[in-house]
């Protein structure tokens, strides 16, 4: 189908859908007026019953924990497909690693200054991973921010100091056992006669870094595989970029 | 109300546990442990969900997940429902999974040993959104499914075809989940809740552009997934690249997925609302349906890769399944569930045939395969039981499914719909006669054939060995012979009409989850097969009349080359299927605007 | 019949999900239409966000305030909360998928890669 007679006919379709849209949103609830009264009763019982002050986190890793399984789930599989589609195959050429024109390693000073960054960073992760269950972070935040640190050596350094603070092998470890470690948490209160993903754990003092069970702990593995599944992807297309095939020209 | 039983959780929990234990040590096992543990695990979630349902046949149940149960009328945490109908598709997921797995075996390329965990990951999926009661644990799964089927989708990396059809097929279905969550989240907006059985009790008869706009976006999201017209462009994409184990699955179970959510969502959720409009939401289902029907028949006869050829059959049965759908009731869903069952095993017979062929004769389009399988017997006899099976002729299951629906149909006053079943069934089973008989055969004259036919020509097996091995035989010959021992066992149909009535009661599934005591007491299953029968043999019989003129085409007058003129007419058609990302999604605004306009203008007064 | 601006951040989700699936069916490279579908997934955040809002509401932390003072609604954070990560790297895969498909045929254009007509 020509372009032109696509775009058209989109902006006819397309109109009478956002039309639609606006016209059923006029019946919501105006914003500010938040009524329902799921989020009320967690907000107000999540901090007893849990001893968790953080009631997103409440939510996550403990009344909904099993979506959370399900969405971590989807990222080792989005993961594991990056690694899939991006593998080398045998019997394909392949780039020298040497003549490939690698990122231009940036000024000293900037190297420099990269390391106190480095290090305040890894202590700011691991500082919002711990307190997931008391104020707003986890897992998922923190291991963003623990992979940023490799990130930032490519961007100062060049693939090579990346590959040497990473190891392939040791990174799909730490992601699958990270996966499996919250099944593997879930199943656990079958022991006790109780359902999948129970908070089994003592539950300790409001506001203690040690406190509401099961949540920092299934917190922490989520921390661990979702910093592996980002550097297993930066790794995956890194390698890509320096040992891709020749496309015949 | 009986207790929940504490394996309901486990189809779930263990293919993705095995999954996540097969990626460790994925650099220390070497090919055949992988595909070992692979097979063992899917046979362990199959003992698991076999289990459940010996346990819940009788007694269904609701799992509430971290213990926590309902305060009052607001449910806190995430349920699953374990009754026959779900714990029978975890069951017939792990089946399919654990024959695909089999039929893989050393042959088939595993990506490096990816594709594994992959496959347990996708089965983990398909068992959770079978099981779960909660609408955003849907999303997740739905989510889940998708994206574990895009990754295997473009396992064949080395041609650039397996590369557009997963993204084609990423690029639809990403979209129909985000229509979901759009939809979901307008639900929780009005009613606080996320658990299906309170949002059906919350809404009410309430039936305001709100609701309807609503009903659209998620309908819309699972009928992308469910391959009804105008939603169904990704799916030949997706099947022509897909490695034949995948491909079982993908027209087995994921696509059938889709099409149970949006009878969840019409039974469950918006149950009440529609109920001043019955007759005129089926209307609105049963045109989709026929549409689906009628395209997916017609581009099924006119396709020449074998892959793209199925993929459009699961198409129009898929239009089948949403009719019976439409009619509403438990007898027609009942008969649904049957017919899904049915063709699961079939389709998936069929693509394991076919991957056979691919194995053995390097060919997967039907001219290159022209005359070349003339030995190969007992493939050819699956074959041609595939064929039979998809004319809904005896003795396989279809049959008694459509024998359900076209009861309920007729009790409607839509006697037109039995008709239809034929044209379908007839149209697709002709094809698969056609590709039969000039592959095994070798009769007539050569296949006309088209681009697309050579897509995906690479086989996925290595050069060294081309016999067929038990290992791919023994899966597709279960497969086609399991209908049959399912529709000569008696007694599971009355048990499977018994679970479909409190299905399709809103306040029956509101009873489970509350814990109240149930009050259901349904009648048996009572269809008349005769007429099916009769039915499913005058469709047979005509598409081996079709097959034949298009077999023997030069040999007849123009006028009768009925078959010739639907494999190479219908150009406009074969124009919209264009393989551009783009077009594909402006038929999705398309049938958007299309249904949402309908549910407003019919569906509101 | 609700002031505008009760309804703007619904608005802007409508229009939002409009422009993805405008970009996706007028794109010419599939590394565009990849963002396109991020955009649609913003969509679908400020949707879920502007239900959950309540004017005069706080942070849903207790670690300073008591339980039962006025807060936002923390289900539907708890919900997207988690997809941000998820969606990323799906992007990722997308983008996979991509850079493979340039590499086998030298194009990124959806209207040179036409393998799968009919």
């Amino acid at each position: 189908m020509p372009e032109a007679t696509r775009t058209r006919l989109f902006l006819v379709f397309g109109g009478v859908f956002l039309l639609l849209f606006c016209y059923s949103v006029m019946d919501l609830p105006p914003w500010g007026d938040y009524r329902g009264p799921y989020g009320d009763v967690i907000a107000r019982v999540g901090v007893y019953e849990r001893h968790a002050t953080d009631a997103v986190n409440a939510i996550n890793y403990d009344y909904r924990a099993f979506d959370t399984l399900g969405e971590e789930f989807i990222l080792f599989t989005a993961v594991l497909g990056v690694m899939m589609l991006l593998r080398r195959e045998e019997g394909t050429a392949t780039r020298d690693a040497g003549k490939v024109k690698d990122a231009m390693r940036l000024s000293t000073s900037v190297r420099t200054a990269a390391m106190p960054t480095i290090l305040l960073t890894v202590v700011f992760g691991f500082y919002i991973g711990l307190h997931g269950q008391l104020t707003p972070g986890g897992g998922f935040q923190a291991g963003v921010i623990l992979a940023s640190v490799p990130f930032l050596l490519y961007i100062c350094e060049n693939t090579e100091s990346f590959r040497r603070v990473t190891s392939h092998t040791c990174l799909e470890v730490i992601e699958a056992s990270g996966a499996g470690a919250y099944v593997l948490i879930g199943l656990a209160p079958f022991v006790m006669g109780m359902p999948f993903l129970t908070n089994f754990l003592p539950l300790g003092t409001t506001g203690d870094v040690f406190s509401s069970g099961t949540i920092a702990l299934i917190s922490a593995c989520v921390g661990f595989e979702v910093t592996a599944a980002f550097l297993l992807v930066g790794y995956t297309y890194l390698q890509e970029i320096i040992t891709g095939e020749i496309t015949e020209e | 109300m009986t207790a929940p039983s504490s394996l309901t959780p486990l189809p779930v929990a263990v293919p993705m546990l095995g999954a996540a234990l097969m990626a460790c040590l994925r650099k220390w096992l070497n090919r055949a442990a992988m595909d070992a543990m692979g097979i063992l695990v899917a046979a362990l979630t199959l003992t698991v969900s076999c289990l459940l349902l010996a346990k819940v046949i009788h007694a269904p149940s609701v799992y509430w997940f971290g213990n926590w149960s309902p305060r009052g009328p607001i449910v806190l945490g995430i349920s699953f429902v374990a009754d026959p109908i779900s714990a029978g598709l975890a069951v017939l997921a792990s089946t399919l999974t654990l024959l695909s797995l089999i039929f893989s075996w050393r042959l088939v390329d595993s990506g490096s040993n990816h594709f594994q965990p992959l496959m347990l990951i996708f089965l983990a999926a398909m068992c959770g959104f079978s099981l779960t009661l909660d609408i955003f644990n849907l999303f997740v799964f739905f989510e889940l499914m998708s994206t574990a089927a895009f990754a295997l989708c473009g396992l064949k990396t080395a041609e650039p075809a397996p590369l557009q059809g997963s993204f084609n097929f990423a690029v639809t279905n990403t979209i129909a989940a985000f229509l979901v969550l759009t939809g979901i989240a307008l639900l929780y907006s009005i009613t606080g809740a996320l658990n299906m059985a309170q949002i059906g009790l919350a809404i009410g008869i309430r039936h305001d552009p709100l609701v309807l706009f609503a009903f659209t976006l998620l309908t819309c999201g699972f009928l992308t997934k469910g391959a009804v017209v105008p939603f169904h462009f990704w799916l030949p994409d997706a099947h022509a690249v897909a490695p034949t184990p995948v491909c079982v699955l993908f027209s087995g179970l994921m696509v059938q997925l889709g099409l149970v959510a949006v009878a969840r969502l019409r039974f469950v959720v918006f149950a009440q609302t529609f109920a001043a409009h019955e007759g005129r939401l089926r209307a609105i289902l049963l045109s989709l349906g026929l549409m689906t029907i009628l395209v997916g028949g017609v581009m099924c006869y006119s396709e020449h890769h074998l892959k793209r050829m199925l993929a459009f059959s699961t198409i129009c049965h898929a239009g089948m399944m949403l009719l019976a759908i439409a009619l509403g009731g438990p007898l027609a869903f009942a008969a649904m569930l049957v017919y899904l069952l049915g063709h699961a095993f079939i389709k998936g017979g069929l693509f394991l045939t076919s991957g056979i062929l691919l194995h053995r004769l390097r060919a997967i389009g039907e001219r290159s395969l022209f005359a070349k399988g003339k030995d190969l017997k007992w493939t050819a006899a699956l074959w041609f039981s595939g064929a039979l099976g998809l004319a809904a002729a005896p003795p396989f299951l279809l049959m008694t499914g459509e024998a359900g629906i076209s009861k309920t149909a007729e009790e409607m006053g839509k006697a037109w719909i039995p008709w239809l079943f034929m044209v379908g069934g007839g149209l697709t089973s002709a094809a698969v006669l056609r590709v039969g008989m000039h592959t095994f055969f070798g009769w007539g004259t050569e296949p006309i054939t088209d681009e697309a036919a050579q897509i995906g020509e690479l086989p996925e097996t290595a050069n060294e060995d081309q016999r067929i091995f038990w290992y791919q035989f023994a899966p597709a010959a279960l497969c086609i012979a399991i209908p049959i021992v399912l529709a000569v066992m008696p007694g599971w149909l009355s048990i499977l009409r018994e679970a479909s009535t409190i299905f399709t009661q809103q306040s029956a599934m509101a009873q489970l989850v509350y814990g109240n005591a149930m009050t259901t007491r349904p009648p048996g299953w009572s269809a008349s097969l005769i007429s099916a029968a009769v039915r499913g043999s005058a469709a047979f019989l005509a598409a081996i009349l079709l097959a034949l003129t298009s077999i023997f085409r030069m040999k007849l007058r123009r006028a009768l080359r009925v078959g010739a003129f639907l494999e190479s007419g219908l150009h406009p058609l074969r124009v919209l299927q264009s393989g551009h990302p783009g077009d594909y999604v402006l038929w999705l605004t398309f049938g958007l605007a299309m249904i949402g306009t309908a549910n407003l203008i019919l569906l509101r007064s | 019949m609700p002031s505008v601006f009760h309804l703007l951040p619904f608005f802007v989700a409508a229009w939002l999900f409009f422009c993805g699936l405008y970009g996706l069916v007028s794109s010419k490279h599939l590394v565009h239409s990849v963002i396109c579908l991020a955009i649609l997934q913003s969509s679908t955040y400020i949707l879920l966000l502007g239900i959950g809002y309540r004017v005069g509401g706080t942070a849903p932390i207790f670690a300073d305030i008591a339980p039962g003072t006025l807060t936002v609604d923390p289900v539907v954070q708890a919900l997207m909360l988690t997809d941000v990560v998820v969606e990323a790297v799906v992007v990722a895969l997308l983008l996979a998928m991509v850079v493979k498909a340039h590499e086998k045929s030298g194009t990124v254009s959806p209207d040179d890669l036409r393998t799968l007509r009919g």
